[in-house]
């Protein structure tokens, strides 16, 4: 089992090591926690955000100081959104930040916040809702336009390699994914739930962008699991999209993912079942995309909760034995901790209050309450009706076992507006009627919430789609940002806050630190500005 | 912030409904135009956004969509069902075909040919007109499914108007703040049923078409040294609150060590209530509100 994936890496580094010093060496992806580069979305594969990095500290974070900002300036508004704002994580590799809005992607010095090249797509349909980032395979960059084409770049100048059309956009699928680079592998995930298409994940091919393999959310006629939906036509249009890296955990050679929502999104009278492998994590083998195991979070989700949240890697002992684990917030309010080896539940646990499952099975997965899905004249849920969290990436802290996620409390009302046997498209709306941003330290070991941070507002209410991101240091602080513009840093023990800048838009990304000459660095995007921040003395 | 007597809330919660019926009208121009047709231009309006957001391409046209459906039922209704979602053929508006169809290039050759393999006779004595509209016909059919901003909520009023008025004398306490004859008469001829369903259970709730602007709330900063800023709350974080006192005076405080801003808060009610409705509670409510025409 190990070996494998070892024998991949040999190869790459024989195909590639030779030519010129390339711009992302290859190991640096299976390096655990890299700190003089940011080669992934997630920083690395284990989808923790964590960085040993501690150079800005609880003591000295009062200094941090804004080195430069970089603003996108593209037409605005976006079609169909407001302004353009920055979801994805910056690549930072050998001093060049790459990243991206929809239709565009950006190289920026990393030391002076220059432009070095813009790509620029005119897209022919699909969402513009976001974009995650790019990928990076030695010189190379791969980006997702939102109309399903999957885009090759050289990294030096920006200039396209080729592009392959992955996902009709006619039929609604849309992609903004950050696509994952795996050992010979390019991994990409698509959206779309306006028109009942299915999901998939594909692994292409990093030099032709060719398909290695696909792995389907739902089962095809007759196979395991195809017993989780009542006919053949649902299970074809039965949604699950995967647009949302992964994670990845090199020992095991498994890869992580969290599948979306199946389709009618909110109207499941046409889909009665569990409908595998809808709203579910995933462990896939990356060299076949064969399913090894699942867990599903939201059986028959009737409430457009996506289960794409990062399922995050780490290790630590349980009842005195070495135990490999997956932990996840999940946009339907439970937190999970699963063993990653195979699936086996550990902890599920509401992070928020909830009122739509009536607890959980034997295997830990939710059980849903037939009577709050939504109905003609309306369903009471005392969660917030775009869930309990979003894409927003979390942390994991070793040093404090703490899990931080920014969550949201609320209550809604969700209605069925297509009450036919077999409805179509989503079926049916949420009203929101209350809600409150938190940012909450959960205990991994128990699934309580340790402290939370209610983000102050003159509202009672709070608005705002995008979600901030939370990155954690060795340091013993957490960054992120709340829904009013300011950017923060919080004493990641106990929830003070030590730092704060008022930047243009809220944190619309999740932040990163590296280093670069000597000096660690924190960069944040929010809205159509990319900050940077350092602290205005060097360390002596 | 808590205000503690029972007159004090009275008064606030008058203002907090008079609120979301201004939120309601603020962004029309026209005053005296009715209620309903607000409501329809409301929904044109968002039906557009979200059409754009999707990247659906042109609008469909109501009128040949119409025409069209007169021809499709007797004519492929049989294998397409009445509304295109399949029978014995295949749903069209999952169909790769008519979702990259524009206006009939597509549709329109398989509907004159036919699809013989596939058991399909030719249409060939159709008109390219009527052609054209069941094309058209097929587009609205996607319309209406995918695009979630057309959909429109179906009969809410499932709920016992004689409970609801129970519930609201008796163990909602709805009494305690609110007059059927004070600030909520005639509230059914001002509000949606949809939108009195939301409002009972929060004033303030966010409706589709409006991003959550709210009457003003009141603040008072206390300093350190006890010195008082009161007025109207300009914004709040954890770090500044800014105000405009009695005088139209500006202030911008840091909220530091021993500073406090106390926000005048009149739904501290209806948020405790929101952990105690049920279903059941919520309809019987609605059925009685919509009786106060």
């Amino acid at each position: 089992m190990k070996s494998r994936p070892l024998m991949l890496w040999s190869l790459l580094v024989l195909l590639h090591g030779a030519s010129i010093a390339q711009l992302l060496d290859p190991h640096k992806l299976l390096e655990a926690e890299p700190t003089d580069t940011w080669p992934t979305y997630n920083g690395d594969y284990s989808g923790r955000r964590f960085s040993p990095l501690a150079q800005i500290r609880t003591s000295n974070v009062s200094g941090l100081a804004l080195t430069w900002m970089y603003r996108v300036k593209v037409a605005a508004p976006m079609r169909g959104v407001t302004n353009p704002e920055i979801k994805s994580t910056p690549l930072m590799v050998k001093g060049i930040l790459y990243f991206t809005i929809p239709d565009h992607v950006f190289a920026v010095d990393a030391r002076t916040g220059r432009e070095l090249w813009h790509y620029d797509w005119v897209d022919q349909g699909g969402h513009l809702v976001g974009n995650r980032g790019v990928g990076m395979y030695g010189d190379w960059l791969y980006f997702m336009a939102p109309d399903g084409w999957f885009i090759s770049l050289e990294a030096r100048t920006g200039k396209e390699r080729w592009r392959k059309k992955v996902a009709d956009e006619k039929m609604q699928y849309f992609t903004t994914m950050a696509p994952m680079v795996v050992g010979h592998h390019v991994l990409i995930g698509v959206g779309g739930d306006a028109i009942d298409v299915p999901g998939f994940l594909e692994a292409r091919d990093p030099q032709t962008g060719e398909l290695q393999w696909r792995w389907n959310t739902e089962p095809r006629k007759g196979e395991p699991g195809s017993e989780t939906w009542p006919n053949d036509a649902a299970m074809e249009h039965g949604g699950g999209m995967t647009w949302l890296p992964g994670t990845y955990d090199k020992d095991l050679n498994l890869l992580y993912w969290g599948t979306g929502n199946p389709n009618p999104v909110t109207a499941g009278q046409g889909r009665e079942g569990s409908n595998l492998w809808t709203c579910a994590i995933v462990a896939l083998n990356p060299d076949t995309g064969k399913l090894v195991w699942y867990f599903q979070a939201s059986p028959h989700d009737t409430h457009d909760w996506d289960n794409v949240e990062t399922p995050v890697l780490f290790d630590a002992t349980i009842d005195g034995k070495p135990r490999k684990l997956l932990a996840q917030a999940a946009r339907n309010g439970y937190f999970f901790v699963l063993d990653r080896t195979n699936g086996k539940n550990i902890i599920s646990k509401p992070f928020v209050p909830l009122n739509w499952s009536k607890g959980v099975d034997a295997s830990g997965q939710p059980i849903p309450d037939k009577a709050k899905e939504p109905t003609v004249d309306g369903s009471y849920l005392t969660i917030n009706w775009g869930g309990g969290t979003n894409w927003m990436p979390p942390s994991f802290n070793p040093q404090t076992g703490l899990f931080y996620v920014n969550a949201t409390r609320g209550y809604s009302i969700v209605y069925l507006t297509d009450a036919s046997d077999e409805p179509e498209g989503y079926g049916g709306f949420g009203q929101p009627l209350w809600s409150q941003h938190v940012l909450e330290a959960i205990d991994f070991r128990t699934g309580n919430v340790k402290w939370s941070h209610v983000y102050t507002t003159a509202d009672g209410t709070q608005g705002g789609n995008s979600g901030p991101g939370v990155l954690t240091t060795a340091s013993n602080l957490l960054f992120t940002g709340d829904y009013n513009g300011n950017l923060i840093a919080f004493n990641a023990t106990n929830g003070d806050i030590l730092w704060h800048f008022p930047a243009l838009h809220s944190l619309s990304n999740g932040p990163e630190t590296y280093i670069l000459d000597g000096q660690q660095y924190l960069v944040a995007g929010a809205g159509d500005t990319l900050y940077v921040f350092s602290l205005v003395q060097r360390r002596p | 912030m808590n205000i503690s007597t029972r007159s004090g809330l009275a008064a606030v919660f008058v203002l907090a409904i008079a609120g979301a019926l201004g939120l309601a009208q603020s962004d029309e121009s026209s005053e005296n135009s009715s209620a309903s047709a607000q409501a329809q231009k409301q929904d044109g309006q968002r039906a557009l956004r979200t059409r754009e957001f999707l990247g659906l391409g042109r609008q469909p046209d109501h009128q040949l969509a119409s025409k069209g459906e007169k021809i499709f039922g007797p004519t492929c209704g049989f294998c397409h069902g009445a509304d295109g979602r399949g029978g014995t053929g295949p749903d069209l508006l999952r169909s790769a075909l008519v979702l990259d169809d524009d206006k009939g290039e597509l549709i329109g050759p398989v509907v004159q040919n036919g699809r013989p393999s596939r058991g399909m006779p030719a249409f060939s004595a159709l008109t390219e007109e009527q052609v054209r509209a069941i094309a058209e016909f097929l587009h609205m059919q996607v319309e209406l499914a995918a695009n979630r901003g057309t959909y429109r909520v179906q009969n809410i009023l499932t709920g016992n108007a004689q409970a609801g008025e129970a519930y609201f004398k008796g163990q909602g306490k709805c009494y305690t703040c609110h007059s059927v004859t004070g600030d909520l008469a005639h509230i059914a001829s001002k509000l949606s049923p949809l939108d009195l369903q939301a409002v009972e259970l929060y004033p303030e709730a966010r409706s589709y078409d409006f991003g959550g602007t709210h009457p003003p709330r009141q603040v008072t900063v206390i300093l350190a040294d006890g010195k008082k800023f009161t007025g109207s709350l300009k914004h709040l974080d954890d770090f500044y609150v800014s105000l405009e006192d009695e005088q139209g005076q500006y202030h911008s405080i840091a909220i530091t060590k021993g500073v406090k801003a106390v926000v005048e808060d009149r739904l501290v009610f209806h948020r405790k209530m929101l952990d105690h409705y049920s279903d059941k509670q919520i309809h019987d409510l609605t059925a009685y509100l919509v009786t106060l025409k």
